[in-house]
């Protein structure tokens, strides 16, 4: 399949303007002494979407720039280059295929749920502590794990609810263990770079854990049983095409979209957890707490917050987040002890494109990850090649964001405390 | 005791240099292999222990410049030829008389029946025609330049970065590399791995000896030599006004840039300096094992070489260089299994287990490592007794 | 350099002399075999620890018999961990620190293809037992023998099987990004083709967890057969994930990876795999020798899995082979062992093994390609499949070539 010449000229044409707009709008902002986090973002993406004019009207008025404008500008480059592309390429699936789109975006959504759960765990690790744990795809390869031995090995026959949880209760001690022992000294200042001890903290526990789990369980592949089965849903009854069908291993909406039984448990656990977690953040006295610890740490210290107490808490939590989401993915892929990378990987790029250190963020960074993945995997017209390049496509996100928006789509611009940033 | 550091280093030196001489143990072919090795780590470590320890830049693509520095090499060395004559079937330009060919790709095939233009016109010719690979020494040095270019370019983008957010970016370029070399089959043959030329093709004579390209000394010098150089490299910036800046940009960046350090540019400096290092072992180590594939990019030999660094010392070069020696031969040592209680322990997998922890540990109780202190109490030690002896005589005056 | 020249001299000259210089005796005891398997991550470790296991099975009956030239011998594992360059690293330390004077197993074709040329200048016997690529023999080195089936042998089988099978118009073929499942997609591409079939190539990284994407594509082809040329938990991943979006192995025909051999981790993983077919190497259990019903017996008890894969019987082979070629040699000198395995006939537990091509008679004189040097000829490539549920790989229904044939297909989109 040849993609013509003209999808490649639009492309490098919008690239060009692109670029061109970070440059010079950043220097217009900074000259005004105005806010410059935004420019670099809306002036590629003004000069991506309508080149010379966007960039044009933009530095003639120097607006004071509202998300409006950003998300305006944003919107109309995707529209411009998938329009260049449904030109370039009529066949493609991606074009003609109204129920594949269908079919794909909802899986880039269930999954980027699920993974924008387990990236929430990494960014309220970063908000209270400032460290990115690189720890993160063990937590999760340990919950599945913890999950299938609980399930299939020593418990046999126990609910599979009450395997999860147990799951996440073992998490949360090594989270909390981890804590206390390697990363107390981060905060008395006896180390020069916090930060950086941090991440090579975590490192050092990612690696051991792994090679750990993989010396006493060696490398055949698990797998988790369903947790539950579909009952037999035709609903409507006597419409054509059936709204919803489910038999016991699948869902399917509209005869089109079919979302696999394991997926979607996992993702409405996930929403489900979320919400809870947000009640926890938002109306108990513990989650006060972690919040105004992750806003100003000594004056939630004044406060009497015990911060100390807080940075243990949030480092179990978060990676009991990330055991949680691995805990029901388990019953949806091949477990092994090298499983964590993949979604540490993701994690990473959503954390950074939503901002680290933001909650909802993090959450909507998931979900245009999973999307992303999906329109990469979908839509490039190399069969070969469109899959070779899966964990590529996160990782080009990730640049992006950093080149032109390092602060992330929520990020804060000055987080508090400890931080990197 | 204040020069002892020195005189161990010198002796140490000359250790490794007759090394390869008079040892002649039965496995010294596979001694000289784990040796090689290990100097290969020392250059990654020493160098990203600059980065990191000195700089406080905290790179997690320093493999991924090593790979972009081995398989600039061996593209090189795999498509580029000099003919005698026109094959005709490649595309290829007039060269000072000769043909420079270069080869079409066929990417990864099962049979030996496929062949590439070149051989295919080779086949036709017999012996009659010269054909002449690139140089190696070319290649290492492209490779080098390129994986110096790179970190430049990656450097570039990443000044307004900090700790963290470095980190990941780092950590995404790397990925993005090694995608890009998995999926281009057709080019860089994917995980079937590129082969490339022996560091010596045609062997070498010194001294009256000839060592064929199978022999282990010619490239054990040359990695030694690499790593020595590196090493020479690196302590000269840091003592030299250079080091001083880049010291002050680890300890508080504003401050050094308010005193008129341009932080971005020696930033970028040591960026582009290290990743170079880097390179040029890559493409070194590619041709001594003459095959390399995407895998040596993985995360396992990055957390590989930041281990070692952290574990010989992060902000001392030459401990770093030492640390990775030294976990290096531990790690093919361990391999061996052993019983306790009637419970076999397979070292393979549990050597890992043991190296994570010991990196925890150290890092943990021993901030500087385990072989930076030794030298630094050394060290120390001299300048105690100094200052000691000082304030007698001043106390002898009074 | 001087050291490895004279030990080299030694060793071809004096033969079953001294080997390393020092106090070693006119017979080393005990005499040392080395094996290569991939034993940590990126290698195929599930396959690596069944070679392992077979291996180590090989040695306590070979000693159990009495051993070799009067004394017992020793199974060396090295762990290729799937990468050419510890591939070669590990073929080095075997014959240089570990002494070892032949070497077995063998996994990964890119690991075979790099260590081959190590064995091969130091003049130590190689035969391998599962590296398919067409290379490992075609080189013609004289000291690589391979019991393994090629590369291009395996994908015929498959898509001669394919063409067999009524109304198959295109076939969806998933692929990982090896130097095995690139050749392999494309041979069965051009055969498939050749046989007027159309098919779609897809291929993904090794490792891949989540499908869904690939899945949807594949559904929206709307093939009439999928392929899959996956090795690892990456195929179990696929199939269970096909099958949960309505194609998989119960909703058309279905060709899973390799792996699914070992059924017990293939329920678990892939709960919704019936109907899959397999290609599987060497004949039924019903068909066994008694070495192989022998093998397979001692072979279950001490893994615990409920069934042998075919690289575990060909591992198994590679080292009992080298055994009975070291006896018949009467030495462990690497020429002398060369020479017997050229003229071996070996009951393993795959059948009679011997290698008709070699340095006596050259694969041309019979019209045949290079490949065919140093290479078994009759490796059974069957194709199998799941027709019950929960059922072993032993089992199981051989559906392909007609020869081997006890069932046939269930064809479940008819």
């Amino acid at each position: 399949m040849e993609t013509p010449a003209i999808f490649w000229g639009v492309i490098l044409w919008m690239i060009a303007w692109g670029v061109l707009g970070s440059i010079l709008l950043r220097r217009r902002y900074f000259a005004r002494d105005l806010d410059t986090t935004n420019a670099n973002f809306v002036g590629a993406m003004a000069g991506a979407a309508l080149g010379p004019v966007g960039i044009g009207a933009l530095w003639a008025k120097t607006p004071e720039l509202t998300g409006r404008i950003i998300v305006a500008f944003a919107l109309l480059a995707v529209v411009l280059i998938a329009g260049a592309f449904a030109f370039a390429d009529p066949k493609n699936n991606c074009v003609s295929n109204g129920s594949f789109v269908a079919s794909q975006i909802t899986n880039g959504l269930i999954i980027g749920i699920i993974y924008g759960f387990m990236a929430l765990g990494l960014t309220l690790i970063f908000s209270i502590l400032g460290v990115v744990s690189f720890a993160h795809g063990e937590f999760y390869m340990i919950g599945g794990m913890l999950v299938y031995y609980i399930t299939a090995v020593w418990l046999p026959g126990i609910n599979p609810l009450l395997a999860v949880m147990g799951a996440c209760a073992i998490a949360f001690l090594i989270g909390a263990l981890f804590e206390r022992l390697m990363l107390t000294p981060m905060y008395t200042g006896k180390i020069d770079r916090p930060v950086e001890y941090g991440i090579l903290a975590t490192f050092g526990l990612a690696f051991t854990l792994q090679y750990f789990v993989q010396a006493i369980h060696g490398a055949s592949p698990v797998k988790a049983e369903r947790f539950i089965d579909f009952p037999r849903i035709r609903w409507p009854e006597d419409s054509d095409p059936l709204w919803i069908r489910a038999s016991r291993g699948n869902l399917e909406l509209f005869e089109t979209i079919s979302i696999s039984n394991p997926r979607f448990v996992a993702a409405v656990t996930c929403i489900l957890v979320l919400l809870a977690l947000l009640y926890l953040l938002h109306r108990t006295w513990t989650g006060k707490a972690l919040r105004a610890v992750s806003q100003d740490r000594d004056a939630a210290a004044i406060a009497g917050i015990d911060p100390h107490r807080m940075n243990m808490l949030a480092f179990a939590l978060g990676g009991m987040i990330a055991a949680l989401a691995g805990a029901l993915l388990v019953q949806a892929f091949s477990w092994l002890p090298q499983v964590g990378a993949i979604p540490a990987m993701r994690s990473f790029v959503i954390v950074v494109l939503g901002g680290l250190g933001s909650l909802p963020g993090a959450f909507v960074g998931g979900i245009l990850v999973g999307l992303v993945e999906a329109a990469g995997t979908g839509c490039i017209p190399d069969a070969q090649k469109a899959a070779s390049y899966i964990p590529a496509y996160g990782m080009i996100v990730l640049t992006l964001t950093l080149l032109l928006r390092p602060t992330g789509l929520f990020g804060r611009r000055f987080a508090s405390g400890a931080h990197g940033q | 005791m204040k020069r002892i550091p020195d005189i161990a280093g010198v002796l140490l030196l000359a250790f490794f240099a007759a090394f390869p001489l008079v040892y002649t143990g039965a496995n010294y072919d596979y001694v000289m292999h784990v040796l090689i090795t290990a100097f290969f780590y020392a250059i990654l470590a020493s160098s990203w222990s600059m980065l990191a320890g000195y700089a406080g830049q905290f790179s997690f693509g320093h493999m991924a410049f090593m790979g972009i520095g081995a398989y600039t090499t061996a593209l090189f060395c795999h498509y580029f030829y000099i003919t005698a004559e026109p094959t005709g079937l490649c595309t290829e330009f007039a060269f000072f008389g000769n043909w420079f060919v270069i080869v079409n790709p066929i990417g990864v095939t099962s049979t030996t029946l496929t062949q590439d233009c070149l051989r295919q016109a080779m086949a036709g010719w017999g012996d009659s025609v010269s054909v002449t690979p690139m140089p190696v020494l070319l290649g290492i040095v492209l490779g080098t330049i390129a994986g110096g270019v790179a970190g430049l370019l990656v450097g570039l983008l990443v000044l307004r970065l900090r700790a963290a957010y470095l980190a990941l970016f780092t950590l995404g370029f790397s990925e993005i590399v090694k995608a890009t070399i998995s999926a281009e089959i057709d080019i860089t043959r994917g995980q079937a791995g590129l082969e490339l030329p022996a560091l010596f093709e045609n062997g070498v004579t010194v001294l009256g000896r000839t060592f064929d390209k199978t022999d282990k000394i010619p490239p054990y010098y040359a990695m030694l030599f690499l790593l020595v150089a590196c090493l020479a490299i690196l302590a000269w910036l840091a003592r030299s006004r250079f080091g001083l800046f880049v010291r002050a940009l680890r300890e508080d960046p504003d401050a050094a840039a308010a005193l008129g350090v341009n932080t971005t540019r020696y930033k970028v400096y040591v960026f582009t300096i290290t990743t170079a290092m880097a390179a040029a072992a890559g493409a070194v180590q590619a041709h001594y094992v003459q095959i390399i594939t995407p895998n040596m990019l993985f995360l396992l030999q990055m957390s590989l070489v930041v281990a070692m660094a952290v574990i010989g010392g992060i902000e001392n070069f030459v401990a770093a260089a030492l640390g990775a020696i030294f976990l290096q031969i531990m790690l093919e040592v361990l391999r061996t299994s052993f019983t306790i209680g009637g419970v076999e322990i397979d070292m393979t997998t549990w050597r890992l287990v043991f190296f994570g922890i010991l990196l925890m540990v150290v890092l943990r109780f021993f901030r500087n490592g385990l072989i930076a202190p030794v030298i630094a109490r050394f060290r120390r030690a001299g300048v105690a007794e100094e200052t000691v002896a000082k304030r007698r005589a001043g106390e002898a005056r009074s | 350099m001087r050291i490895t020249i004279v030990r080299r001299a030694l060793l071809a000259s004096v033969g079953t002399m001294a080997m390393l210089g020092g106090a070693a005796q006119a017979q080393d005891c005990p005499i040392k075999i080395g094996a290569l398997a991939p034993l940590s991550a990126p290698g195929t470790v599930v396959g690596g620890e069944a070679m392992r296991d077979a291996m180590m099975i090989a040695e306590a009956d070979i000693n159990a018999a009495g051993g070799v030239l009067g004394c017992d011998i020793e199974v060396i594992i090295g762990d290729s961990e799937g990468l050419p360059e510890r591939g070669a690293a590990v073929m080095e330390r075997l014959i240089a620190q570990d002494g070892v004077v032949a070497v077995g197993g063998g996994y990964h074709s890119s690991v075979g293809v790099a260590a081959k040329d190590v064995a091969d200048a130091r003049g130590v016997p190689v035969v391998f037992a599962e590296t398919w690529n067409d290379t490992i023999t075609g080189d013609k080195q004289k000291y690589i023998f391979r019991i393994a089936p090629l590369s291009s042998w395996a994908s015929g089988t498959i898509y001669q099987f394919a063409l067999t099978l009524p109304g198959i118009e295109k076939v969806a073929i998933l692929t990982e990004n090896t130097d095995y499942g690139i050749p392999a997609s494309e041979e069965t591409k051009r055969g498939l083709g050749e046989g007027g079939v159309d098919s779609v190539i897809f291929s993904v990284d090794i490792g891949t967890q989540d499908y869904a994407g690939i899945v949807e594509r594949i559904k929206a082809e709307d093939p009439d057969m999928i392929i899959t040329l996956v090795t690892g938990e990456a195929a179990y991943n696929f199939t269970q994930q096909a099958a949960d979006a309505g194609i998989g192995p119960m909703d058309l025909p279905f060709v899973t990876g390799q792996d699914a051999l070992e059924s017990g981790a293939y329920w678990t993983n892939v709960p919704d795999g019936q109907y899959a077919f397999v290609q599987r190497i060497g004949v039924p259990e019903s068909q066994f020798t008694e070495k192989g019903k022998a093998f397979a017996a001692a072979y279950k008890e001490k893994t615990g899995k409920s069934d042998v894969e075919s690289y575990a019987m060909e591992a198994y082979d590679s080292i009992a082979i080298l055994a009975q070629a070291i006896g018949e040699a009467g030495s462990t000198d690497g020429d002398a062992i060369v020479a017997a395995l050229e003229a071996i006939e070996h009951d393993g537990t795959l059948g009679k093994i011997y290698f008709p091509y070699g340095t006596q008679k050259d694969p041309s004189e019979d019209g045949k390609g290079d490949e065919w040097w140093h290479q078994w000829p009759d490796p059974a490539l069957t194709m199998i499949q799941y027709q019950e549920e929960g059922q072993s790989s032993t089992d199981a229904a051989i559906v392909y070539p007609d020869a081997y044939k006890t069932a046939d297909p269930i064809l479940v989109n008819q």
